[in-house]
């Protein structure tokens, strides 16, 4: 059949299921296989079909993908987010403002521990937002710092955005953790100006709200002297935190162990954490474990079901197709990488994350190689689009884990999480595009090829 | 639209063939970008166009080491194939990495171009194609130059500091070698290893210097052992058999011809980019030393793990009721013919 | 129904033995690493052949076995805003739809990865590391074996959205704490 045509009705297809409804996973199989199919009929199936899953899966540097996640699972149920969040409170008492930077550095800080947006963002709404709001921020507001802190993990190294990337494009995965770390601050420091904004208008608007949520705060604030939390422990936490941080970015740059090896050293870190603050107990396993082979089934189900998708991508020869297309653009590759930055948003607006650069990377990537763009910047560059995803409606999955916890509607929170991701995707892209070196800078030194 | 009516316009000639070809290596690897696509070009030059290749690079459609395969099922028609990462399919493709006193990569093409064509019969009147390769048609294309001992700085001024040196080990007899000289070896993927070794996890690798590029090695690297010589990478040119007997003669001439033209510059690429690569590691500070120069006893030591190596492979293939003894015989007298030196014990052997 | 809940009751007890090897192997995983990790560092020698046996085996084996538990626990993401528009009829037929072509796919996946697992069988794939040769194909089997289980579990979806009135995606719904927070805040 002619390819054009295929392409059309696979794409069509694949719309279809998507609103049907379907897993992620089945529109990119089902969509892959109906593609490969109709253009080359069923004798080529059992050469892609019969071995891509063992190979997809098969691949040591994706061990990061379990073993980051375990981690990030064991230093959740040991305590150790709570407790440093009860040591922020402390710390910022009596200025209000800076509860909510703090917060959104805290939420920085847990990103450089853990790979997955969602979980910090649903641990950051369980400790973090009924501290803002009883330092007087409205519900809304608190839920976007929350959810906003919560998503910086998807950009702040070590990230399952950016380790999968470096998996599909054979970028070195330490050269984008550290070509990301830069932009990770920098998307932090517009959080933060987005949420100074937010609160200032709140403060002006309902001045009056303010003090009596103020007067609320004080009370509270009281009734928390009582149930202190005990200084060792909380120096445990501290001590831990810190080790953990430590471990992993002196392990890897250090050279005792790679950013692979780093997620196994992670985990015994984080179990070690757990033990110490006594959490330990066979349910501590079970729940630890379970998340994180329910997460690594499916994120490897998702990459199974683009690797099939990605074959038939290849076979269609779309990706040629479409630089033929883009060629009077392609002079200007500022207007490509807009186009390119347009669409990734619209998709991570609606679809999860990892999801979307597997399925995008077969046809953006040799797109990306032809305008002769840096494959790390680029790695770089859509990790920081997609971690603005996690707090952008319809499908925002930091905010549902925030408002889960909280209760408060996730609406309300993406009326204002849609502003800070505005804002932080016109700052932060716009930077980066102006100034490739933000991402490629500190890579380039440090292997010293600079 | 362009492209549908120009296949009309050929069927109506007869038979335009479009076949459809794949490397999980970059298009910028010697194999793909001095070998087969020079090759392909001249194949549609030959038959005027009538055969076109569709190619799929840098593992798009097929990754290493899983050509081999492809080709086999008809996911792909022709392919760059890699025999050594497979040696539970193809056993006795190693042999080419075994050690040597002398070679270079012109040698070593030429003798795997002539261990390909051979009609020896190693086993059961069946040649070595013939055991290892029957279901493919083979387009021989050079080898890889030497594989040398390259580190991160770690100097050899005695046998004791060979000894625990840890290394990355790309293939079964590099394991023997290592095993045999007391060499750690290492086993990473080639896209994680700058990392690790740039950040000292471990001293250095077996590899070919025009290579290094690939990986950036080029800016790593400070010391390099030449002089002698740690095998040499192969690959070919691989259709199924099946289907290249289904090609009309002019077609099927036109690519034997192709490969008569290309085999020699497809060796030279090599040796031209590992100057290149040479010269530039030298300005940035990299040190190039000649195995003669070794002190008496690390040259010893080497050697004496050169010979053992020898044996150690062709035990190995023994055991799998394969003919090793025969092979490596074969092959040092095909490397000798080419201008090779091996020690003497394999000499003897 | 209730013979259904019975035969999916112990239909539960083979996926929770999958979710068991997974998080096992996964455990192994980590200390494994870890070690190659200490010993590389302090006696500068590491596991010999420990990558080749991470990647080929227990990635693996982390993975598949797991697989089932994983689909029917409705962690598996996909877009519900339209969908959750739709009236219960609706919904019901969209799901026997969506499973009918998920079967269909998974069946084809099944197949097709058995012969794999076959043809690896016969042709003895074994992979190379530390100079010795370890026996692939068996973990191959896994993967129909996976897939398999997971054709089952969209069989008694099919049935069980057949029978009942109530649309639903998954036959039993136990939600992590995580999930019923998010799911809550979908609705
Ligand atoms: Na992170
Ligand atoms: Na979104």
């Amino acid at each position: 059949m002619d390819s054009y045509l295929v392409v059309g009705i696979i794409i069509f297809m694949m719309i279809v299921f998507l609103l049907m409804g379907m897993y992620i996973h089945a529109v990119l199989l089902a969509s892959g296989i109906i593609g490969l199919i109709l253009l080359e009929g069923f004798s080529i199936l059992p050469g892609l079909l019969g071995n891509e899953p063992f190979n997809r899966v098969a691949s040591y540097t994706l061990t990061t993908i379990p073993l980051f996640v375990l981690m990030a699972q064991f230093i959740l149920h040991s305590g150790l987010v709570q407790d440093i969040f009860y040591i922020v409170h402390k710390l910022s008492r009596g200025r209000r403002s800076l509860l909510g930077t703090l917060t959104l550095i805290i939420g920085g800080m847990l990103g450089a521990v853990s790979g997955s947006g969602t979980a910090t963002a649903a641990s950051l709404g369980q400790v973090a937002v009924p501290e803002l709001r009883k330092h007087g921020y409205s519900g809304p507001l608190a839920g976007a710092i929350a959810s906003a802190g919560g998503s910086l993990s998807g950009i702040i190294p070590p990230s399952i955005i950016l380790i999968l990337y470096g998996v599909a494009t054979e970028t070195p995965v330490g050269a984008l953790f550290i070509g990301a770390f830069i932009p990770g601050v920098l998307v932090m420091v517009t959080f933060i100006i987005a949420m100074l904004f937010y609160y200032r208008r709140e403060a002006k608007r309902s001045p009056a709200a303010a003090e009596v949520q103020a007067e609320i705060a004080a009370a509270a604030e009281a009734e928390a002297q009582e149930e202190k939390v005990p200084v060792s422990r909380l120096a445990v936490s501290v001590l831990m935190g810190v080790v953990i941080v430590a471990t992993i970015f002196g392990g890897i740059y250090s050279g005792i162990f790679t950013p692979t090896e780093a997620g196994a050293v992670g985990s015994v870190v984080g179990l070690l954490t757990a033990l110490l603050l006594g959490k330990v107990n066979l349910s501590f396993f079970k729940a630890s474990l379970t998340e994180t082979i329910k997460l690594t089934g499916m994120v490897m189900l998702i990459m199974i079901g683009a690797q099939i998708f990605g074959r038939f991508v290849s076979l269609s020869l779309l990706p040629r197709k479409l630089i033929n297309l883009l060629e009077p653009v392609m002079d200007s590759p500022a207007l490509v990488l807009l186009l390119i930055s347009a669409i990734l948003f619209i998709m991570f607006m609606f679809i999860e994350g990892a999801a979307v650069i597997l399925m995008t990377i077969p046809v953006f990537l040799p797109i990306i190689t032809a305008l002769q763009v840096d494959v790390l910047w680029f790695g770089v560059f859509i990790s920081v689009i997609c971690t603005i995803g996690l707090i952008t409606p319809p499908v925002g999955l930091s905010v549902y884990a925030v408002s889960g916890v909280t209760g408060i509607s996730s609406g309300s929170i993406f009326k204002i999480g849609m502003g800070f991701a505005v804002f932080s995707m016109i700052v932060v892209c716009g930077l980066m595009i102006a100034f490739p070196e933000l991402a490629t800078w500190l890579p380039s030194v440090s292997s010293g090829k600079g | 639209g362009g492209e549908t009516s120009s296949e009309d316009a050929a069927s109506a000639e007869g038979e335009k063939i479009t076949l459809r070809a794949a490397t999980g290596l970059s298009p910028q690897h010697a194999w793909w970008a001095g070998g087969m696509e020079p090759w392909m070009e001249r194949v549609t030059e030959l038959t005027d166009g009538q055969v076109e290749f569709e190619t799929f690079v840098s593992g798009e459609l097929v990754a290493v080491p899983d050509e081999a395969e492809a080709v086999e099922n008809g996911t792909v028609d022709i392919a760059l194939i890699l025999p050594i990462y497979q040696p539970d399919q193809f056993p006795m493709a190693e042999v080419t990495m075994l050690p040597l006193s002398h070679s270079d990569t012109m040698i070593a093409s030429k003798a795997w171009k002539a261990l390909l064509e051979s009609d020896v019969e190693l086993q059961d009147g069946k040649t070595f194609t013939e055991l290892q390769f029957d279901q493919f048609k083979v387009f021989p294309i050079s080898t890889t130059q030497e594989y040398s001992i390259s580190t991160t700085g770690k100097e050899f001024a005695s046998a004791g500091d060979v000894k625990g040196t840890s290394l990355r080990t790309p293939s079964r007899i590099h394991e023997m070698y290592a095993k045999q000289t007391e060499l750690n070896s290492i086993t990473m993927p080639a896209v994680e290893m700058y990392d690790a070794l740039s950040r000292g996890a471990f001293d250095g690798s077996f590899y070919s210097i025009a290579d290094w590029t690939g990986y950036g090695f080029q800016d790593l690297f400070k010391y390099t052992v030449t002089g002698i010589n740690f095998g040499h990478f192969n690959s070919f040119i691989g259709m199924d058999e099946d289907k290249f007997e289904s090609l009309p003669e002019n077609v099927q001439e036109a690519m034997e011809q192709a490969t008569e033209e290309y085999f020699e510059d497809s060796a030279q690429i090599w040796m031209d980019r590992s100057e290149e690569v040479m010269k530039t590691n030298e300005e940035q500070g990299g040190e190039f030393v000649d195995f003669a120069t070794l002190p008496q006893d690390v040259q010893d030591h080497f050697n004496e793990g050169i010979e053992n190596t020898w044996g150690d492979y062709a035990k190995l293939l023994e055991d799998n009721g394969l003919p090793g003894t025969e092979l490596v015989k074969l092959w040092r007298d095909l490397m000798i013919e080419q201008g090779g030196e091996v020690p003497q014990k394999v000499k003897e052997m | 129904m209730t013979t259904f809940y019975k035969l999916y009751g112990y239909f539960g007890v083979l996926k929770k033995i999958g979710l068991v090897i997974s998080a096992v192997v996964a455990l192994i995983m980590m200390f494994f690493i870890t070690y190659d990790v200490v010993m590389r560092n302090v006696f500068s020698s590491s596991i010999r052949g420990g990558f080749e046996i991470i990647q080929n085996y227990m990635m693996p084996l982390v993975v598949f076995p797991g697989l089932a538990y994983v689909y029917a626990s409705g962690v598996l993401p996909k877009m519900e805003l339209l969908f959750a528009k739709f009236s219960p009829p609706v919904k019901r037929i969209l799901i026997l739809l969506l499973v009918a072509i998920e079967i269909f796919i998974l069946i084809l996946v099944v197949q097709f990865s058995w012969g794999y697992a076959m043809d690896g069988m016969e042709r003895n794939t074994s992979f190379p590391a530390a100079g010795t040769l370890y026996q692939l194909w068996p973990v191959f089997f896994t993967i129909p074996v996976a897939f398999a289980l997971i054709v089952v579990e969209n069989i008694f979806l099919f049935i069980k959205n057949l029978v009942e009135k109530d649309p639903t995606f998954v036959v039993e719904y136990n939600p992590s704490e995580e999930e019923q927070i998010i799911n809550q805040a979908v609705k």
